[in-house]
C-alpha cells in the first residue's frame, strides 16, 4: 500500500523542519510552514483511515526469539485519529501564538517542533519501543523550553516536571516490560497490535494482571498527572512559556490516556477492574482535591495549571466505566480538553505579554481594552467549564451516562466538579473582565489581538473546539469499531 | 607461521618500532612520531576488525582461546587504543617533551596486554596479561613528573593495583590448592556436579575482589575518581573505559563461560554479584551529584555503569552477558567523545570544571548539541543508544526475577538523568554570556562531538548493528567482526 507513506511523510516533514531551523533556516517561518505542511500527509491518512479502518506503514512482525525484535512500524487507525488531528493543530497553533523575537529563536522553535515530533511519533507508533521512545524525545525539549524561556521558578519547575515523568516513564517501562514477556515465549511480540490480541487469547494470570495493571496505572498515570502523581504539572504549566505549555497540557498529557486505552484496557482487563476501586479514589482526588486547589488560585496560569490537571480525573471516570459510551466520551473529552487547554495557555500567554503579568486583580478591564483576547479567553473558560456546544460537553455527558451504572457515587462527584471548575472559570473571568483597567493593559497600544495575523491561531482552536462539540461523530464514528474492540472480552 | 600475525604480536612489534624510532632520531627531528603512531593505531585498527577471529600463535600451548568474546573485544580495545593515541597526540606535554615517546609506546603494550586478556582461558595467561596492563598504566598515570596531582594518580593506581594483583595472585593460589589447575576447562571439569569446597568459594571470592578494583566497583572504587582526575587525560580515557571494560571481559569469562560457570557457584555468588551491582549504582550516581569537575563526575558516571552492568551480569545468564557486551560498547561510544572533549577544554580553559561548560549551548552550539546527545546517551533515554542498554538491563533483571536490583535501577536511573541534565543546563542556561575564551575549541572537535551525537540518536534508533555484535560475542566459535562465514 504506497499511499502509507503518508505515515513516515507526518514524522518527516517536523524532522526536516528541525535540521534546516538547526541549519540556519529562518526559524518561525519554516516551523510554521513544516506545521502548514504537514496537513497534506495528515489529510490523506485520515482519509485512508476513514475509508480502510486503519492503515500500516512498516515491515512485518517478527517475534521476540530475534534478541532485540524492533521494527519501525507505523499505524493509524480509528482511536489515533483524533489524538493526530489534536497534536496537528495544536502544534500549529503554537508554533502560531510563538513570537518571532524571542530571543534565541533558534532553539526556542526547534524544541517546539521537537515536541511534537515526539507526541505523533508516539500516537503513530505501533511497536512499543518506539512509542514508548518517541514520548521521551518531548522531555529534554520541554526541559529546555521551560528552563530557557519560562518564568517564575523556572529552574526548580523544569526539574521536578523532568525528573518526575522520567520516574513515571521507568515505572511505565517497566509495565511495558511485563506485558510484553507475559505473552506465551513463541508468541511475544512488541507489536502491540498483535500483542493485544495475542493476551486476549492467552490472557495474563489474574494475579500478574493486577500487578501489571497498577504498574501501568502509576507510569501512564504520572504522564497524566493523576492525584497523587500530579505536582509537577500545574507549577510545571505555570512557569512553561505559552506554546510549551499549549503542547504539553494538550497534546502530551493525552500520551498518557492513550496508553491506557491501547495497553491496559485491552491487555490487563481483569486486572484494570480488580484496580478501579483504587483509581476512583484518585480520580475523585483528582476533581475534588485539585478543584478546589484551583478556587484558591490568583493567577491565571497557576489555575489553568490546577484546572487542566483536574479534568483529567473525569476522564478517567471514562477509562473505569466499562462501556463504550464511556470510553467514547473520554476520547472526546481528550480531545476537547487539548483544544481547550491550549487555548487557555495561548490567551494567559497572550496576556502575560501584553500586560506583563497575569495575576488576575491586575487584570481589571481587559474586556474593554482588549475584547478579541477576553472572548477567546470566555471561549477557553466555557469550554473547561462545560458549556453545551462545545467538545468537553459532549465528552462529559457521555462519561456520566457511560459511567452511571458501575459508579454512581464517582459521577456524582464527576458533577461535583464542574460545579468546582464552574465556580473558578467564572470567578476568574469576573474579576479580569470588569473592574478597574491596570495600568499596564492602559498604556500598551496594542493591547489587543491585532488583525488576522495575530488571530488566527486562536480561531483555529475555537473552531475545533465548537465542531466537535457540535458533532461528536466527527471522532466517535472510526474510533467506535475500535473502543468496542477495546471491551469484547 | 599462523597466528603470529595476531593483533597481540603486532601491538608489541609497534611498540618496540616507536620506542626504537625515538633512540634512533636525533633530538630535533622527533616531531613526526606522534603522526606515525596515530597512523599505525588505525592500521591496527583495521587489521584488528579484519582479523580479530584469527587464532593465537600455537606455541602459545592452551593458555588461549579465539571465541566470539575475544574477536569483539579485541577491536574495542583497538579502538580504545586510537582514541588515546589520537588523544596522547593533542595532550600539552610541557617540559616532558622529550620523553614523549614513550608515552606514546606505553598504550600499545597495554593494549596488547588487553587483547590477551580477553582471549586468556587460564589464570595464569590473566595473571601476566593483568601486569601487562598494569605496569604499564602505572607509568602513564604518574607521567606528568611536575604536576602533584599525577604524581598521587599513579601512586594511587600503584598502591590499589598492587592490593587488586595480591587478591588475584591469592585467589589464583587457592583455587590452584582447591582444584590443581588454573585453566578454566579442567577447573569446570573438576568442580561439575558436586558442590564447591570451602576453598574453591574463597577463592572465587579473591579473584572477584581482585577484579572488583580493576571496574571500579563499590566498595573497591575509591581510588578511580581521584586517579580519573589527576592522571594525564588520555590515560584518564583508557582506564576509564579499556580497562574497566578488561575488568568486565574476564567477569564475562570466568563465571559466563568459563572456571566458575557452576550452579554450586552461581548459588553464593550470584546474590553476592547483584549486591555489588546494587551498592555500586547508588553510590555512584548519588556521589556523582555534586561533582564539580567533569573528570570526577565522570569516575562516578562510570561507577554508575558497572554497577548497571554487574546487575546484569549476576544474573548469570546468557542474556545478562550479552548485555554486559552491548552495554560495554555504549559505553565506549558514549563516553569517548566526552573524554576527547574534556581534553580539549583543558587546552583551552586549564581545567575540566564543570563551569567551563557555561553558555556552550551559545558559544559553540555544534559542540554542546554533540556532547549533550552523548550525556542524555549515558542517562539512558530514550531514543539514544544508551536507552537500549538499560532496557537491556531492566529486562534481563525482569526475566530473572531480580526485582531489589530492578527497583534500585529503575530510581537511580532517574537520579541519573538528573545528574546527566546537570552539564546540559549549564551549557544551555546558565549564565548565558559568560566570558568567551582566547582560544577557540578546533575545529575538528565540533565534527567529532557531531558524529558521536548522531551515532548515538542512528544506532538508539536501529539498534541492529550492536545486537548483531552481541549475537557474536555469544558464540562460542569466533569469526571477526567483518569476515562472515
Amino acid at each position: 500500500m504506497t499511499l502509507s507513506y503518508s505515515l513516515p511523510c507526518l514524522l518527516g516533514l517536523p524532522l526536516l523542519g528541525v535540521v534546516a531551523i538547526a541549519l540556519g533556516a529562518p526559524a518561525r517561518r519554516t516551523a510554521l510552514w513544516v506545521s502548514i505542511l504537514n496537513c497534506v500527509p495528515a489529510f490523506l491518512s485520515f482519509g485512508l483511515v476513514l475509508r480502510e479502518g486503519e492503515i500500516l506503514f512498516g515491515p512485518q512482525v517478527t517475534s521476540i526469539r530475534e534478541v532485540f525484535p524492533v521494527q519501525f512500524r507505523l499505524g493509524m487507525d480509528g482511536l489515533s485519529l483524533p489524538l493526530i488531528l489534536l497534536t496537528l493543530v495544536v502544534t500549529l497553533s503554537a508554533v502560531g501564538v510563538a513570537r518571532a523575537d524571542v530571543k534565541r529563536s533558534k532553539e526556542y522553535f526547534l524544541c517546539l517542533l521537537l515536541v511534537g515530533l515526539g507526541a505523533l511519533g508516539a500516537f503513530l507508533s505501533v511497536d512499543l519501543f518506539y512509542f514508548f521512545s518517541f514520548h521521551e524525545v518531548a522531555l529534554i525539549p520541554s526541559f529546555l523550553l521551560i528552563g530557557i524561556w519560562g518564568q517564575g521558578d523556572r529552574t526548580g519547575a523544569a526539574w521536578r516536571m523532568t525528573l518526575y515523568l522520567m520516574l513515571g516513564s521507568l515505572v511505565l517501562l517497566l509495565g511495558l516490560i511485563g506485558l510484553v514477556w507475559a505473552a506465551p515465549e513463541a508468541a511475544r511480540t512488541l507489536d502491540w497490535r498483535v500483542l493485544s490480541e495475542t493476551l486476549r487469547a492467552n490472557p495474563i494470570r489474574s494475579e500478574n494482571q493486577y500487578w501489571l495493571a497498577a504498574l501501568l496505572l502509576v507510569g501512564f498515570g504520572t504522564l497524566v498527572s493523576l492525584v497523587p502523581f500530579h505536582s509537577w504539572a500545574p507549577g510545571g504549566y505555570a512557569s512553561a512559556p505559552a506554546p510549551a505549555a499549549m503542547l504539553h497540557a494538550g497534546v502530551l498529557k493525552k500520551f498518557g490516556l492513550y496508553g491506557l486505552l491501547r495497553l491496559a484496557l485491552p491487555m490487563t482487563p481483569l486486572g484494570w477492574k480488580e484496580i478501579s476501586w483504587l483509581i476512583g479514589l484518585m480520580l475523585a482526588a483528582n476533581i475534588l482535591y485539585l478543584g478546589l486547589a484551583s478556587l484558591a488560585q490568583r493567577d491565571l496560569r497557576w489555575l489553568l495549571g490546577f484546572s487542566s490537571a483536574m479534568h483529567m480525573g473525569t476522564v478517567f471516570l471514562g477509562l473505569i466505566g466499562g462501556t463504550v459510551l464511556g470510553l467514547g466520551g473520554a476520547l472526546v473529552l481528550m480531545v476537547g480538553h487539548g483544544f481547550s487547554a491550549a487555548l487557555g495557555f495561548a490567551v494567559a500567554g497572550e496576556i502575560g505579554n501584553r500586560a506583563g503579568t497575569t495575576w488576575m486583580q491586575d487584570l481589571g478591564g481587559l474586556a474593554q481594552r482588549a475584547p478579541k483576547l477576553w472572548f477567546y479567553l470566555l471561549v477557553a473558560g466555557m469550554a473547561s467549564i462545560g458549556l453545551p456546544g462545545m467538545a468537553n460537553f459532549a465528552g462529559e455527558i457521555m462519561i456520566f451516562f457511560g459511567a452511571w451504572s458501575a459508579h454512581p457515587i464517582l459521577v456524582g462527584v464527576g458533577a461535583w466538579g464542574v460545579v468546582l471548575s464552574s465556580i473558578a472559570m467564572l470567578r476568574a473571568i469576573r474579576s479580569i473582565s470588569t473592574g478597574a483597567c491596570s495600568a499596564a493593559l492602559v498604556t500598551h497600544e496594542t493591547a489587543d489581538l491585532n488583525g488576522a495575523k495575530e488571530i488566527w491561531p486562536f480561531a483555529i482552536l475555537t473552531f475545533f473546539l465548537f465542531a466537535i462539540g457540535l458533532i461528536p461523530n466527527l471522532i466517535l464514528g472510526p474510533a467506535r469499531p475500535v473502543l468496542e474492540r477495546i471491551l469484547q472480552p | 607461521m599462523s597466528g603470529w600475525f595476531c593483533p597481540e604480536v603486532l601491538l608489541v612489534l609497534t611498540g618496540v618500532v616507536l620506542i626504537l624510532a625515538d633512540s634512533l632520531i636525533p633530538l630535533g627531528k622527533k616531531g613526526w612520531l606522534p603522526g606515525l603512531a596515530l597512523v599505525l593505531s588505525f592500521v591496527l585498527l583495521g587489521w584488528t576488525l579484519w582479523r580479530s577471529g584469527q587464532p593465537m600463535p600455537p606455541s602459545w600451548g592452551n593458555l588461549f582461546v579465539t571465541d566470539g568474546l575475544s574477536s569483539v573485544f579485541k577491536p574495542f580495545f583497538v579502538l580504545c587504543l586510537l582514541g588515546v593515541t589520537f588523544m596522547s597526540v593533542r595532550y600539552p606535554m610541557g617540559k616532558e617533551e622529550v620523553v614523549r615517546a614513550e608515552f606514546l609506546a606505553l598504550p600499545f603494550f597495554s593494549t596488547a596486554g588487553l587483547s590477551l586478556l580477553a582471549s586468556a582461558r587460564d589464570f595464569l595467561a590473566i595473571f601476566v596479561a593483568l601486569e601487562l596492563v598494569a605496569v604499564s598504566m602505572y607509568l602513564l598515570a604518574a607521567f606528568h613528573r611536575s604536576r602533584v596531582a599525577s604524581l598521587e594518580a599513579g601512586i594511587k593506581l600503584l598502591v590499589m593495583g598492587g592490593l587488586s594483583t595480591g587478591f588475584l595472585v591469592m585467589g589464583i593460589a587457592w583455587l590452584y590448592a582447591a582444584t590443581g589447575s588454573t585453566d578454566f576447562s579442567r577447573i569446570l571439569l573438576d568442580q561439575a556436579g558436586h558442590s564447591a569446597s570451602l576453598g574453591f568459594l574463597l577463592a572465587v571470592g579473591l579473584i572477584l575482589t581482585g577484579l572488583g578494583f580493576k571496574i571500579a566497583a563499590v566498595p573497591f572504587h575509591a581510588w578511580a575518581p581521584d586517579v580519573y582526575e589527576g592522571a594525564p587525560t588520555p590515560i584518564t580515557s583508557f582506564l576509564a573505559i579499556a580497562s574497566k571494560a578488561a575488568g568486565f571481559v574476564l567477569l564475562l569469562r570466568v563465571f559466563g563461560f568459563g572456571a566458575f560457570a557452576l550452579d554450586s557457584v552461581a548459588v553464593v555468588f550470584r546474590p553476592v554479584l547483584l549486591t555489588l551491582g546494587i551498592a555500586t549504582v547508588t553510590l555512584g550516581t548519588l556521589a556523582a551529584l555534586p561533582q564539580r569537575n567533569l573528570k570526577r563526575y565522570l569516575a562516578y558516571s562510570g561507577i554508575a555503569h558497572a554497577g548497571y552492568m554487574l546487575l546484569a551480569l549476576g544474573t548469570l545468564g546468557e542474556a545478562g552477558m550479552g548485555t554486559v557486551v552491548g552495554y560495554l560498547w555504549v559505553y565506549l561510544l558514549s563516553t569517548f567523545p566526552v573524554l576527547i572533549f574534556i581534553l580539549e577544554m583543558e587546552r583551552v580553559h586549564g581545567s575540566a570544571d564543570l563551569r567551563h561548560l557555561d553558555g556552550l549551548g551559545q558559544r559553540d552550539p555544534g559542540v554542546a548539541l554533540g556532547l549533550a546527545l552523548c550525556f542524555l546517551s549515558m542517562a539512558g533515554l530514550p531514543p539514544l543508544l544508551g536507552f537500549s542498554a538499560k532496557l537491556s538491563v531492566f529486562t534481563t533483571l525482569w526475566n530473572a526475577g531480580e526485582i531489589p536490583g530492578l527497583l534500585v535501577g529503575v530510581v537511580m536511573a532517574v537520579v541519573g538523568l538528573g545528574f546527566y541534565l546537570m552539564p546540559i543546563r549549564a551549557m544551555y542556561w546558565e549564565r548565558e554570556a559568560d566570558a568567551v575564551p582566547a582560544q577557540r575549541f578546533p575545529s575538528f572537535l565540533v565534527w567529532i562531538l557531531l558524529l558521536a551525537g548522531f551515532l548515538q540518536l542512528l544506532l538508539g534508533f536501529q539498534p541492529r548493528p550492536l545486537v548483531r555484535l552481541v549475537e557474536r560475542s555469544l558464540a562460542p566459535s569466533s569469526t571477526a567482526i567483518f569476515q562472515e562465514k
